[in-house]
């Protein structure tokens, strides 16, 4: 009787553990499927519109890394107001700037090893070039809100992306409530989708995108 | 028995002393050591005394000093214990030279020897087969560039003879067709090898044929033969180098000039020239002013603002710019402010930069045994390889950028697109005029239906007749930006022997934003319209194309949807 009762106390325990959990989760997941590319990597998948959140940016370290000529990440979104480091990590000097209009900035020459920081404040797609290297690019998506994610090599995403937003010190993002909301992708080489994604509020939502090459559009119409 | 494993052994020791005793500085087991702070002191004397503003550095590394009126020079450095290396000095009108800096004591004097001015117009440049023999992937990377096919290049000698390029002759335009007495000058850029030698030809095609020609266009010794670059306005460009053709002082090495002072090898008399590291070395080529007709002059104020005509160095009317790359840089940067970051940026820094596609980066530029023999280590930030890219794919990319945007007002539809010339230090496109660059707008609404555009530019007949498809986009919405050269009978996009004027440069300045703005009629204002924007760049015309039979292929730059 003993040996039984253990065993339904852990369950028990282990069911109030995770029924909570059950309860709260609403993510949103799912995979992308691309024609044309070599990998469903690096395509942003974000929430259009969602209820404002209120974030703390105090802590972030969003980073934008240089090395053997490559930008990494190659995709970086980020939220409004955020903070971006761009440490030189290679062994030449990178020139790192931006004509975009939604933030221009030059940073001048640099050598390794030193790092220079810019901060963006307005919404939209911001293509970071370097200056020398002519195949260096990489853009940062600067978002009106933390619910959006970047897709891994199979191709999978998360919304809200807690681990990639708590790497970068953004932590405790509520999942989004109950609601109707527009997920949009983003990619340079692939053509944008809109997808009408419905949260119930008890359970997780999963998501099937597939992709075509084209040309994407903008961020916010 | 005994004796033979004894010799053995005897010789393996002998090895190891030898390896230890020839460790190459810089070496990986050299950096493993720890390092300590060392002052080097030394002089740098010649046959008439001591030699002031030398430029002084251990071999491979960054920092120099400059010695002072007694020729001495005060070096830190940081070393190891009992490390020997060379420290070099070079200065212009000097050969390079070293010395090896002892563990202690003070080192000998650096003897410089001159180079005298004596240019022998007879000289044979060696071939880039030579120079492959030790710089094999520099001459790799060069071989595969525009550079060293100036003079075999089809599109060139079409335009030159008339032909097209199923080798059809009287196929117009061409050079020697509208001037049959008159070989021209095109040798001087696109031969140089040949034009520089005494008495040689300037046909084109015997020039290709002769045995002055080293490769097919520029080679490496005929840039690395260039002591300066001085103004002579008999030149298409305005520029002429300074050649010193002779074998070194001492010794029968190669005498070349280059941007390093700390190469000090036996095959090369090497003499550091500071012209290589400068835009202005470009300047030789990469421009084109064209002398019109006695009595003639051409009205620029309505293609040119009065600062890009002084930036094109040029105060008379009498004078045509056909190819000005060097100059619309040179503008630009005398345009900016010494603390703008890109105050300072050569032609050298973007089309001879480093490539994913060479890395790992490479800390010599000598490879093989020669790198064994001879190789000096530096750090890749002071190696250029000579790839010349312009024009290809991946350089456009990042030239140009557009962003789209559109909005919807009643029945209106407008959109905004700007271009920047966001990593161009020239406009774009630049260089021979039949390159174009092309905005192409298609706009369509929820049906795909395509709207009628109302308000904006169309492209201009000579984008092309026809299907779409093909790439015939005469008539559509659209812009395009190239330099338009006309002729006294008003036709357009005329070859440069045949201009009288320029009818429009549109071109994109460097670093500056054009913004067009296109407005479509919408039936209905609920609908949600999509708007494509495409850049394209276009290396030849389509009417030139067609007529000459050329394969030319469309570049896609960039694309937006809105």
């Amino acid at each position: 009787m003993r040996r039984y009762l253990n065993f339904t106390c852990s369950t028990v325990f282990l069911l109030v553990l995770y029924l909570p959990g059950q309860a709260m989760a609403e993510n949103i997941t799912g995979t992308v499927k691309v024609k044309g590319l070599r990998s469903p990597g690096n395509i942003l998948i974000y929430i259009v519109k969602a209820p404002s959140v209120h974030l703390d940016l105090s802590k972030t370290k969003f980073i934008m890394d240089q090395q053997n000529l490559t930008f990494i990440p190659h995709i970086l979104p980020v939220p409004v107001g955020a903070t971006v480091h761009f440490p030189n990590n290679d062994k030449v000097d990178h020139n790192i700037f931006s004509l975009s209009r939604t933030n221009k900035f030059n940073l001048g020459s640099y050598k390794p090893s030193e790092s220079k920081t810019v901060r963006f404040d307005k919404p939209g797609i911001v293509e970071v070039r370097c200056d020398v290297h002519a195949e260096m690019a990489a853009y940062i998506m600067v978002l009106k809100n933390p619910y959006f994610a970047v897709t891994d090599d199979q191709g999978r995403f998360e919304i809200p992306d807690s681990k990639h937003l708590e790497q970068n010190g953004i932590k405790e993002i509520k999942n989004l409530p109950p609601g109707k909301y527009v997920l949009k992708t983003w990619h340079e080489k692939l053509k944008t989708q809109k997808q009408i994604v419905v949260v119930s509020g008890n359970e997780d939502v999963s998501v099937q995108i597939n992709l075509n090459r084209g040309t994407p559009s903008v961020l916010y119409k | 028995m005994k004796k033979i494993s004894l010799l053995i052994g005897f010789f393996l020791i002998l090895e190891v002393f030898a390896v230890l005793s020839f460790e190459k500085p810089g070496s990986a087991l050299a950096r493993l050591r720890s390092t300590r702070d060392r002052t080097i002191r030394g002089r740098v004397i010649s046959e008439y005394g001591p030699v002031e503003n030398a430029r002084v550095r251990v071999a491979g590394t960054e920092p120099f000093v400059l010695t002072d009126r007694q020729g001495n020079f005060e070096l830190s450095t940081k070393s190891l214990a009992g490390e020997k290396f060379w420290v070099t000095a070079g200065k212009e009108g000097w050969f390079n030279n070293a010395q090896v800096a002892p563990p202690s004591g003070r080192m000998n004097d650096i003897f410089l020897y001159s180079i005298y001015l004596n240019d022998r117009p007879d000289y044979r440049f060696i071939s880039p087969v030579t120079c492959s023999r030790c710089h094999v992937k520099l001459t790799r990377y060069w071989d595969k560039s525009k550079m060293a096919h100036t003079t075999s290049n089809p599109k060139i000698l079409d335009m030159y003879y008339g032909r097209d390029a199923l080798q059809n002759k009287n196929v117009a335009p061409g050079y020697r067709l509208d001037n049959p007495d008159s070989e021209g000058n095109c040798v001087v850029c696109h031969a140089p090898s040949v034009a520089a030698s005494r008495s040689w030809t300037k046909d084109l095609e015997t020039a290709l044929w002769s045995a002055r020609t080293e490769w097919d266009g520029i080679s490496c010794d005929y840039c690395h033969k260039v002591r300066n670059v001085i103004s002579d306005k008999t030149r298409p460009s305005g520029k002429k180098p300074v050649l010193e053709r002779q074998t070194a002082a001492k010794g029968s090495s190669i005498m070349v000039f280059g941007p390093y002072d700390d190469v000090v090898v036996p095959p090369m008399g090497a003499s550091y020239s500071s012209i290589y590291d400068k835009g202005r070395f470009c300047s030789t080529c990469h421009g084109h002013f064209k002398q019109l007709e006695k009595g003639k002059t051409w009205d620029h104020t309505k293609v040119y603002s009065a600062s890009e005509w002084k930036g094109f160095g040029l105060k008379e009317d009498a004078i045509l710019p056909i190819q000005t790359t060097y100059r619309e840089w040179e503008h630009w940067q005398n345009q900016l402010s010494p603390k703008d970051p890109n105050k300072g940026k050569k032609c050298q820094d973007c089309h001879m930069s480093w490539r994913k596609e060479m890395l790992p980066y490479d800390n010599y530029v000598v490879d093989d045994n020669a790198r064994d023999m001879w190789g000096t280590y530096r750090s890749p930030k002071n190696i250029r390889p000579h790839h010349f890219d312009g024009g290809t794919k991946i350089q456009l990319k990042t030239a140009l950028s557009m962003e789209l945007e559109g909005k919807i007002n009643g029945n209106k539809l407008e959109a905004h697109v700007y271009i920047t010339n966001t990593n161009g230090g020239h406009w774009v496109p630049t260089g021979e005029t039949m390159r174009s660059v092309m905005l192409v707008i298609d706009a369509v609404d929820s049906n795909g239906k395509p709207l009628k555009m109302i308000k904006g530019e169309r492209l201009p007949e000579w984008t092309g007749k026809g299907k779409v498809e093909a790439g015939n986009y005469a008539g559509l919405p659209g812009s395009i930006f190239a330099r338009v050269l006309k002729d006294d009978n008003g036709n357009l996009n005329v070859p440069f022997w045949r201009a009288t004027a320029i009818a429009a440069d549109t071109r994109i300045r460097p670093k500056t934003t054009v913004t067009l703005s296109y407005e479509f009629a919408l039936k209905d204002p609920e609908d949600e319209p999509t708007v494509e924007a495409k850049l394209i760049y276009r290396p030849v015309i389509r009417p030139l194309a067609e007529r000459k039979s050329w394969a030319v292929d469309d570049i896609l730059i960039t694309s937006n949807v809105w």
